[in-house]
């Protein structure tokens, strides 16, 4: 569903990635961990054509991104949830407006919006917050709003920025659950994180990035300051 | 219908872009507004004195004196077979002499005069092409004309014009800009909201649509209220103005006025063109999806 082949990213001259070769299957869920400045938000950035690689090809669904045209990115994009670590929702909309918003960009009538829109609410146990504003949310509630966002068009992939990096434990905890259980359903997860204590409880695959490079990448893995033991991927 | 829908849709964000922007859409459709009444009322003055000048290079004559020998009716008829006549007129060689008895006390002669053509053009800048091809008439002795009237006619004529076009482009320039840097300022304000869209895969027209249709609404609001401004001018200051022309240049003909619906049409035209195409400039020059 997600493959990098022999990717680089420079920015003026300094690599941010250099020479990644990565590939996410169709229903898997993967965190992608290191510390500051290793590059994750690049990696996530080339994966929904925010930013196109200086060398190599990025794949998503099939789609070489590096070919794309920029009138064809908004498809794309339509075939991705992406959540954010500051859940970028519209301050001036209610929570059910926010997650409407792309079903009626796209010219869906307000029977399928409304059936769309309460079952996303439902997924992320927010079905009674319709008529809320974010600002009346905590951060958790609206990192959830944002997750419904991600999921309303039932994208075949979902990409988290360091969605736990505003949240206390317990919440990043749920959220992270959230996600697993999305996964579940059979959609791609790719979780950008430092958030070790998440990581270590989930046993998830664990990609690692260190200046730029891939330097593990491990199934049912934790992140240990650059450790990584179990089963290490062929 | 989903198509239908989308464009509904467009309509209703242009609605909520509008109310969001506040006392800010009223100052943008003032300043347009005085923009466009300023043009409207160049416009309206300019191609009236265009008519006018018109006018007077149809009055303008050329007076055609024939051969004894010809035939004037022939020569009438061959003349006004040219594109550039309006009107031809005989006057026999005896009505001019009897005209020039009754005005001068003449000698008893005989009638030394020739069979004359009074030719109207269409234009007066025809008058330099019309006369070397009457000289080539055989039927014709000579040819008089006004030829420096003529040519101060069409000198003015086209000084009107480019001054026209010299204050339509530096006015549209001026809307153009102050549509630009509003809508600029709108792009500013949901700078966020417009990235968190784009994140989520709406679609570049559906982001860019609500801002050229706010442009465009801008033009047409200011237009309304130029044209507002411009039927009272027409309403009470017009009549003034006309009976002032008629008493200083009585020959003219009736209804030289440019008409208002002409006028109130390119307002409408122009404002709603250089709203949207300032918001769909700086929609394009700004917002990078």
């Amino acid at each position: 569903m997600i493959r990098l082949q022999n990717v680089c990213k420079d920015y003026a001259g300094r690599p941010a990635l250099s020479n990644v070769n990565l590939h996410v299957a169709l229903g898997e869920f993967a965190f992608l961990v290191g510390p500051s400045g290793a590059g994750k938000s690049t990696l996530m950035r080339l994966l929904y054509r925010e930013e196109t690689p200086t060398r190599g090809n990025v794949l998503v669904g099939g789609v070489n991104l590096t070919k794309l045209q920029p009138g064809q990115v908004p498809q794309l994009r339509r075939r991705l949830g992406i959540i954010f670590q500051d859940y970028r929702l519209l301050p001036r909309q209610t929570v059910f407006d926010n997650v409407a918003y792309i079903l009626r960009a796209l010219g869906l009538d307000e029977k399928q919006v409304n059936k769309r829109v309460n079952s996303a609410l439902c997924v992320v146990n927010l079905d009674n917050k319709g008529d809320a504003y974010p600002d009346e949310m905590s951060g958790g509630e609206q990192q959830r709003v944002g997750i419904a966002r991600a999921i309303v068009n039932g994208p075949p992939v979902l990409l988290a920025d360091e969605p736990t990096g505003n949240l206390d434990p317990a919440t990043s905890l749920e959220i992270v659950q959230l996600l697993e259980r999305i996964s579940q359903r059979g959609t791609t997860v790719l979780i950008s994180t430092h958030d070790q204590p998440i990581v270590n409880a989930m046993r998830k695959r664990v990609i690692s990035l260190r200046a730029g490079e891939i330097v593990s990448d491990v199934d049912s893995g934790v992140y240990d300051d650059g450790i990584y033991e179990v089963e290490t991927k062929g | 219908m989903r198509q239908l829908r989308i464009l509904l849709r467009v309509v209703i964000e242009t609605m909520i872009g509008i109310r969001q922007s506040g006392w800010s859409n009223w100052l943008v459709v003032s300043i347009l507004a005085i923009a466009l009444t300023i043009f409207g009322g160049i416009l309206q003055v300019t191609m009236t004195l265009k008519n006018v000048v018109s006018a007077w290079g149809s009055q303008l004559e050329i007076s055609a004196y024939l051969k004894d020998t010809s035939d004037p009716k022939k020569v009438a008829k061959e003349v006004s077979q040219f594109p550039e006549v309006g009107l031809v007129e005989i006057v026999p060689k005896e009505v001019s002499w009897q005209e020039m008895q009754h005005s001068f006390k003449v000698a008893a002669l005989s009638n030394p005069l020739p069979n004359t053509l009074h030719i109207r053009l269409t234009s007066a800048e025809n008058v330099e092409k019309l006369a070397p091809k009457l000289n080539l008439i055989p039927g014709i002795e000579n040819v008089r004309y006004p030829l420096k009237v003529a040519r101060k006619i069409t000198e003015f004529r086209h000084f009107i014009e480019i001054a026209g076009i010299a204050v339509t482009a530096a006015l549209s320039a001026a809307t153009l800009t102050v549509i630009g840097n509003t809508i600029h300022l709108v792009i500013q304000a949901r700078h966020r909201e417009i990235e968190i869209l784009s994140l989520m895969g709406v679609s570049h027209f559906y982001i860019k649509g609500p801002l050229i249709l706010q442009g465009a609404m801008y033009g047409a609001g200011s237009a309304a209220l130029a044209i507002a401004v411009l039927s009272l001018v027409h309403l009470y200051i017009d009549p003034y103005v006309r009976d002032q022309l008629v008493s200083f240049a009585p020959l003219l003909p009736q209804s030289l006025e440019y008409g208002m619906f002409n006028t109130f049409m390119a307002l409408l035209g122009l404002g709603i063109a250089v709203g949207a195409g300032g918001s769909a400039w700086t929609s394009g020059r700004y917002i990078k999806i």
